[in-house]
């Protein structure tokens, strides 16, 4: 272990850690806007600058490896006004309109403004980017609130795989794009929206959520993503009972901060009117067990067709003892009549390890068959 | 060359929609030359550029598909260079020198004058039907004979409005190569040997010193040498260079690099140039030494690449060592094998900072690296690696053969040997000068240059990243322990100066134009601070300028030299800094 000093608190670390990443394990935030824990660190936004003992020159804390013995300052009159120049010279390159904003409230360039007391800047204002592309179901790309701290680039490089997207051109006009700055569609983009996700201001977002409140107007719900048996934390935001937006949060064991493109944006089926919100079963052996008193027969159509009316048409809600009960019985009784071969089951991916565990173990010490088999995919 | 020791190459994917014509050919025969390995990048593309007059978007995507780079990398390269267009650029392209020297020589006049005789509205567009276009350029390296522009290719100087015509069919005067000094030790053969003629430079002892260290000399006493001599690095930042080779030659690494770092791109500095067109087997003997004493079995010289000129001599040169055996395997019966490429710059004064210049031969955007690890640990493609400036490597052959100490006979304790600077501006006689450090501004101009044009109201010494000198400046020693209390560096030997008629204001703007254009955007305080200098410069200019702006100017100055990344931001506003500080010295005074 490595011992140093952060503020004048003594700290051991395991040798290879960043200054940044020992401090934020202590609690001691580091102003940050490039940085971000799960990717590499360009040193970009200089707003990590810390002083190191016998060294002339602030060092960028996210570069920085602890070293036995150092000895850092994190706050200081000099570092504090470096700062707030340099928050100043973001802010002349980024609209200051925050009261119509949807990412105020959890915007990192709000944050430290509001931290350094900056609240316009002192330069001439000259925002480089202009650009508006909403070319996806998924997300707005609004380059004007762009600071160019690179973090979806890397992600969609380091984390997805997908290098979608590169900073282009150069200096003061550089911007993130696709190849010949086309549509989302036409890059290698998976619409994971891990960029979306690690934007630090308002110039990723994501569609469903724009206009629809800020971020003190949400409900944050924590769960598990109901899609595959991976098992990703999720965090929903919501509105009045609305799914407005899907993300992950920092730590979570699975995932961290990342999710596909279906965690992410295919939640809409939550509260979908056609979702089955009770077991049902079917209207003629309901009939024969007495649960309804109107007689059905099984039509010649395909039972597969699902059109307006036919749920209601064909079926009968019950209770979930009743249809567990129908579904055993009618299991035991083709067994006994035709052998446990004539049984076959089908595992969902959607389901998650231990539940596909126990559903092989029900059909092959239950029912006593191996035809199983699993649609490994979404 | 390298390419004979290449073995099984493949072939890569399909080319897409890109037609199979000789301009593919051409720049498939570069992707091969590369083995299809994405660091070719660079070069695939200025292949494709001179191809195609331009980069269409099809090629892109089949160099993508071939090299295996994802299209948006490729898209990044293509956007960051300076001398890659998507669009086409005219059958005459010429690119006009706009920066200081050249400026206050009238280069904004020809540059005027050019659009008008083209038919182009402003400069970076192209004339109706595509037969020319013109564009402004950062520093050539002609400061010398300035005004100067690179018309496809062919460098022309001593520029007058009048000459335009003449300059868009390539037949205004050529550029020339103007060396004075003495003792001229490292320029000595320039002007009276052909440059490339290889048994003439050997009758005068070129490669002695090579042949000497390959039989008698261990790399450990090459190292000793260059420690003994104290010679530091001229490209600018100045650090001692055999500390640099011991360290690169300690490190562990499965692979070691040599660079002779040949992107000379800093304003008003064209030593390099003269050293590389004029004697350039003096350079390379220099960087095959680098390589014996560190272990290095490849080497790469990084050229400019608005420097064709000189890269057609040491094509030249190379072919010549490979053909006498001082290049390639088994050098002289030595058992020593070292191979040398090329690799082009593609217009980024960025890519002269080492790191970045690494960034630029492993085919990426030039974006400086973090430091540390520095170069001699963790250099290009991650093994240990020696990044010498031209000037540095023409030194180390005498040093070889004399002893290093043999270069303290020059110069101070703390500032030691030869030097070459580059006088432009308002002196009578502008051009390379070589002397021991030491000498005043003044005996510079007045013994090298001829005297100065005109009485001197400033001096940029060390180029754009330098600093200005006052009249008070002229007699200070130019070494580093008397330039340090008047801020100014050495640097890279830029010495460009301006007499009583030029307003310095307007000189820091085009400094500030320098900054703005070539500042790799990847630092904030760097990519909106140089902007940020050019608005306060501008308006300050307009005469909208109070006090309060002038201070604001210089403590964006301030944040500047103090939290920028890499080396070019953090001296981008040395100019204001150092005007404030010489000429106008209330500004930024606290009370």
């Amino acid at each position: 272990m490595i011992e140093l000093t952060i503020d004048g608190r003594a700290f051991h670390v395991p040798p290879g850690v960043s200054v940044m990443d020992a401090a934020r394990a202590n609690g001691i935030d580091i102003p940050h806007l490039c940085y971000h824990p799960e990717l590499s660190t360009p040193g970009g936004c200089r707003l990590c600058l810390v002083e190191v003992e016998g060294r002339a020159d602030p060092v960028p804390s996210c570069q920085l490896p602890c070293a036995e013995g150092m000895a850092v300052r994190t706050q200081s009159e000099q570092l504090s006004a470096m700062r707030r120049e340099i928050i100043d010279l973001f802010v002349s390159d980024h609209p200051l309109d925050c009261v119509i904003c949807d990412k105020a409230g959890a915007c990192l360039l709000q944050k430290y403004a509001y931290e350094y007391g900056v609240s316009e800047t002192s330069y001439d204002k000259h925002i480089a980017r202009s650009l508006y592309q909403d070319d996806n179901p998924f997300f707005v790309r609004d380059h004007q609130y762009c600071i160019l701290c690179g973090r979806c680039v890397r992600v969609c490089e380091e984390v997805v795989g997908a290098s979608a997207i590169e900073i282009v051109g150069r200096g003061f006009d550089s911007h993130v794009a696709t190849p010949f700055d086309g549509p989302m569609i036409d890059s290698s983009c998976v619409f994971c929206g891990s960029c979306v996700q690690v934007c630090p201001t308002a110039a990723l977002m994501p569609r469903s959520r724009l206009g629809q409140g800020r971020e003190w107007d949400l409900e944050r719900v924590e769960t598990i993503c109901g899609y595959c048996g991976v098992g990703c934390q999720i965090e929903y935001a919501l509105r009045d009972g609305r799914i407005l937006y899907a993300q992950s949060t920092p730590g979570a064991p699975v995932n961290g901060e990342f999710l596909c493109s279906k965690g992410r944006y295919g939640w809409d089926f939550a509260t979908h009117p056609d979702r089955l919100a009770r077991p049902l079963i079917r209207r003629d052996v309901a009939y024969r067990l007495g649960l309804t008193d109107e007689p059905w027969e099984l039509p010649d159509e395909s039972p597969l067709d699902t059109g307006e009316g036919v749920i209601e048409e064909r079926f009968v809600p019950v209770d979930w003892d009743t249809a567990l009960h129908v579904a055993a019985d009618g299991l035991a009784r083709t067994v006994q009549a035709h052998g446990p071969d004539a049984v076959m089951g089908l595992s969902s991916a959607r389901c998650t390890n231990e539940e596909n565990y126990l559903f092989q173990k029900f059909m092959r010490a239950g029912i006593g068959t191996n035809n199983l088999d699993h649609c490994a995919r979404l | 060359m390298k390419d004979g020791a290449m073995t099984a190459k493949t072939t890569g994917g399909p080319a897409g929609q890109i037609g199979q014509d000789e301009r593919f050919a051409a720049v498939e025969r570069v992707m091969a030359r590369f083995d299809y390995q994405p660091h070719g990048l660079v070069e695939v593309l200025r292949a494709a550029q001179e191809a195609y007059g331009q980069l269409p978007r099809d090629l892109l995507v089949a160099v993508a598909d071939k090299l295996d780079v994802p299209l948006s990398k490729v898209y990044g390269v293509a956007t960051f260079y300076d001398m890659f267009t998507l669009d086409p650029v005219g059958e005459t392209h010429a690119l006009i020198c706009t920066d200081p020297v050249c400026a206050v020589k009238g280069g904004g006049d020809v540059l005027a004058e050019a659009c008008r005789h083209a038919g182009i509205d402003a400069p970076g567009g192209t004339s109706a039907g595509g037969r020319t276009s013109v564009r402004a350029a950062s520093c050539l390296g002609l400061c010398d004979q300035a005004p100067a522009a690179l018309v496809d290719g062919r460098a022309q100087v001593d520029l007058a409005p009048g000459d335009v015509p003449a300059l868009l069919r390539g037949e205004a005067s050529p550029a020339r190569l103007q060396v004075r000094g003495e003792p001229r030790i490292l320029t000595g053969p320039i002007g009276r040997l052909a440059p490339t003629d290889l048994a003439a430079h050997r009758a005068e002892g070129a490669f002695e010193a090579l042949a000497k260290a390959l039989g008698q000399t261990t790399p450990d006493e090459v190292i000793a040498q260059v420690k003994e001599s104290g010679l530091t690095g001229r490209g600018g930042a100045g650090f001692p260079t055999g500390l640099k080779w011991a360290f690169a030659r300690q490190a562990p690494g499965e692979a070691r690099y040599v660079v002779c770092n040949f992107d000379e791109s800093e304003p008003g500095t064209f030593k390099d140039r003269a050293l590389m067109e004029g004697n350039p087997f003096r350079v390379l003997e220099g960087l095959i030494l680098n390589a014996y004493a560190i272990g290095a079995r490849t080497g790469y010289i990084f050229i400019r690449g608005e420097y064709p000129a000189a890269t057609a001599v040491i094509e030249r040169a190379l072919g010549e060592l490979y053909a006498a055996n001082l290049l390639g395997e088994d050098i002289l019966g030595s058992g020593f094998d070292l191979d040398l490429e090329i690799r082009r710059g593609a217009g980024a004064y960025i890519c002269g900072e080492e790191t970045a210049l690494f960034e630029a031969i492993e085919g990426h955007r030039g974006h400086p690296r973090a430091k540390p690890p520095y170069p001699t640990q963790h250099g290009l493609f991650g093994q240990p690696t020696v990044v010498n400036n031209v000037e540095t490597l023409a030194v180390i052959p005498s040093l070889i053969e004399h002893g290093g100490a043999w270069f303290r006979q020059w110069g101070t304790e703390q500032s030691v040997g030869l030097k070459l600077f580059c006088l432009s501006g308002h002196v009578k006689q502008p051009g390379v000068v070589e002397v021991p450090l030491g000498l005043t501004l003044r005996e510079l101009v007045e013994r090298f240059g001829g005297g100065f044009d005109g009485e001197p109201q400033a001096v940029l010494l060390g180029g754009a990243a330098g600093g200005f000198v006052g009249p008070d400046g002229l007699d200070v020693p130019l070494t580093h322990e008397a330039l340090r209390p008047l801020d100014v560096p050495i640097g890279s030997g830029a010495v460009m100066v301006f007499n009583r008629s030029v307003d310095l204001w307007q000189v820091l703007e085009s400094l500030a134009h320098f900054f703005v254009h070539e500042t790799c955007g990847q630092c904030a305080p760097c990519r909106l601070g140089t902007r940020q200098m050019l608005s306060l410069i501008d308006r300050i200019n307009l005469g909208a300028g109070s006090e309060g702006e002038r201070d604001r100017l210089h403590r964006l100055g301030q944040t500047i030299r103090r939290a920028c990344a890499c080396g070019l931001g953090l001296t981008a506003a040395n100019p204001v800094l150092t005007y404030f500080q010489h000429f106008e010295p209330e500004v930024g005074r606290p009370g």
